[in-house]
């Protein structure tokens, strides 16, 4: 295993907030139930640190780790799947192993790979006897269920939980009044937080829509995109909108460079009067509007990502928005979705003809993400010019 | 993720990926990269010919690469590229900076 990829595990679990924290009940049942459900005497939760094997939860074990030399489960993570040995005296990696040889005499070893919410391996649900012996197709299905969720807890704590809240309260709550538009917006994160986001304010008679995605996902990415979500709020203000942008990208780039990420933006400007929307992309380019006739066009994006190699270059492009036209901007994940662009973008087009309502076409667009079972952060804005 | 690195000429390396290039395994690219142009190959060629799928985490990999690249008077190119990994870049206007080569030997010439 490679350096970079144990750094990454060894970050993810410390980002979990388990390691040598008290028991918590919400693992010992699982472990509990593990043992009663297979049969087996023990069953751990294991976290597989730098140095030593961390047991977040442990049912007949009597310890809360042990050095990683002794490690059955460093293998299930360092494989990424599940591992089974029947009898650890006839297999070379465990046959001098103390668990095996000493007074532990562990024979049997089943264990189910646990990923971090960031997708990382970080620990194994493990179940152990002292006698040799093999599941069956039953049990080691129920195994990858329990190991389900545990990993599903592994994501779930009161700090998160906050996060969690705190992040939705940044999206915006309230749908703007703009006399002859229709407005909706909505996310669906992967995880408990989400590196995507979606805005909207007024600037000065006009309504400033921002959609962005950070690279990345989860805590981290959340974190880079508030910090964008507020800046972009107070460079808007009293500039234009290339140049809010260009401000935006000066004052993140420490941030990103520090970080190592970068970030994908779409911000607009309606002005409902002339029915103009201008814009900026900064490297995001799923952008574009579906006219009520059924003509879809995505708008044409030439600015990079900001934090990428360049500062600068973002240039402003007007589109005049026709009655019944809707404008569509969504996140990639929403894209990974579909075979290709092309599909996307005839899907968005249906979705925009058969929906009354820009609302609906936010809706719909969120059931299609959690109904396939999306892997990254989706988000959609929609704004509808009412057909006159 | 597999990774290979090996020398193309004299201060050119290698970097030949296959597998799904995610959060999971960006970290172990950039590393890849920053091992070769810190070993005294400033100029880099990514393989994607093997890479199935790639991420933004993936690509902010290879532009953390490129960034490193430049500042050691390098560069970094890619060859091989599928769809999915084009519709990546080009969404992006990052394949203006990152331009995609067909092959590792297109890549690897006229520095």
């Amino acid at each position: 295993m490679s350096a970079a990829v144990e750094q990454a595990r060894i970050e993810e679990i410390a980002s979990l907030g388990l390691l040598d924290a008290p028991s918590e009940s919400r693992f010992e049942r699982i472990v509990r139930l593990a043992c009663r459900i297979l049969d087996v005497p023990t069953a751990l939760v294991t976290l597989v640190a730098q140095d030593r094997q961390f047991h977040v939860a442990e049912q007949g074990f009597g310890s809360r780790e042990i050095p990683l030399s002794q490690s059955f489960c460093r293998y299930v993570v360092d494989d990424d799947r599940p591992m089974e040995v029947s009898d650890a005296r006839l297999d070379e990696r465990f046959r001098t192993n103390p668990l095996v040889t000493g007074d532990r005499s562990v024979r049997f070893y089943a264990g189910q790979p646990l990923h971090s919410p960031g997708g990382v391996p970080v620990g194994a649900l493990c179940i152990l006897d002292t006698t040799p012996r093999a599941l069956t197709e039953d049990q080691r299905e129920l195994l990858a269920d329990l190991a389900g969720l545990v990993q599903e807890e592994l994501g779930r704590s009161e700090e998160f939980d906050r996060g969690r809240d705190v992040q939705l309260q940044l999206l915006p709550k309230s749908t703007p009044d703009l006399p002859g538009y229709e407005i909706a917006g909505g996310a669906v994160p992967v995880g408990l937080m989400s590196g995507d986001f979606f805005d909207w304010y007024p600037v000065g008679d006009a309504l400033q829509v921002v959609v962005a995605d950070v690279m990345g996902k989860g805590a981290g990415a959340a974190i880079i995109g508030a910090g964008v979500r507020a800046v972009m709020r107070g460079t808007s203000q009293y500039n234009e909108l290339d140049e809010a942008v260009q401000r935006l990208a000066v004052s993140m780039e420490s941030d990103l460079a520090e970080t190592g990420s970068f970030v994908t933006m779409f911000a607009a400007r309606l002005d409902p009067v002339r029915h103009e929307l201008t814009y900026v992309d900064a490297g995001h380019g799923l952008a574009g509007t579906v006219t009520a006739a059924g003509e879809a066009r995505l708008l044409d994006c030439e600015g990079l990502p900001i934090g990428t190699v360049t500062q600068g270059g973002w240039r402003a492009a007007t589109h005049r928005l026709q009655p019944g036209d809707t404008f569509i901007c969504l996140s990639d994940g929403l894209l990974d979705l579909f075979d290709d662009l092309d599909a996307a973008v005839a899907a968005i087009r249906l979705t925009a003809l058969e929906s009354g309502h820009a609302q609906e076409v936010v809706d719909r667009a969120k059931a299609y993400a959690r109904g396939h079972d999306a892997a990254d952060d989706v988000t959609i804005v929609a704004i509808r010019r009412v057909a006159a | 993720m597999d990774m290979e690195t090996r020398d193309l000429a004299d201060g050119v390396g290698l970097l030949a990926l296959g597998g799904r290039l995610n959060m999971v395994s960006a970290p172990g690219v950039k590393a890849a990269i920053d091992e070769l142009i810190g070993g005294g190959r400033p100029r880099v060629v990514v393989d994607l010919s093997s890479v199935s799928f790639m991420d933004s985490s993936g690509l902010g990999a290879l532009v953390a690469g490129l960034k490193r690249a430049r500042q050691a008077q390098g560069d970094l190119r890619i060859s091989g590229a599928n769809e999915q990994v084009l519709t990546v870049l080009r969404l992006t206007n990052l394949d203006r900076v990152l331009r995609p080569r067909d092959t590792v030997e297109e890549a690897g010439r006229d520095w």
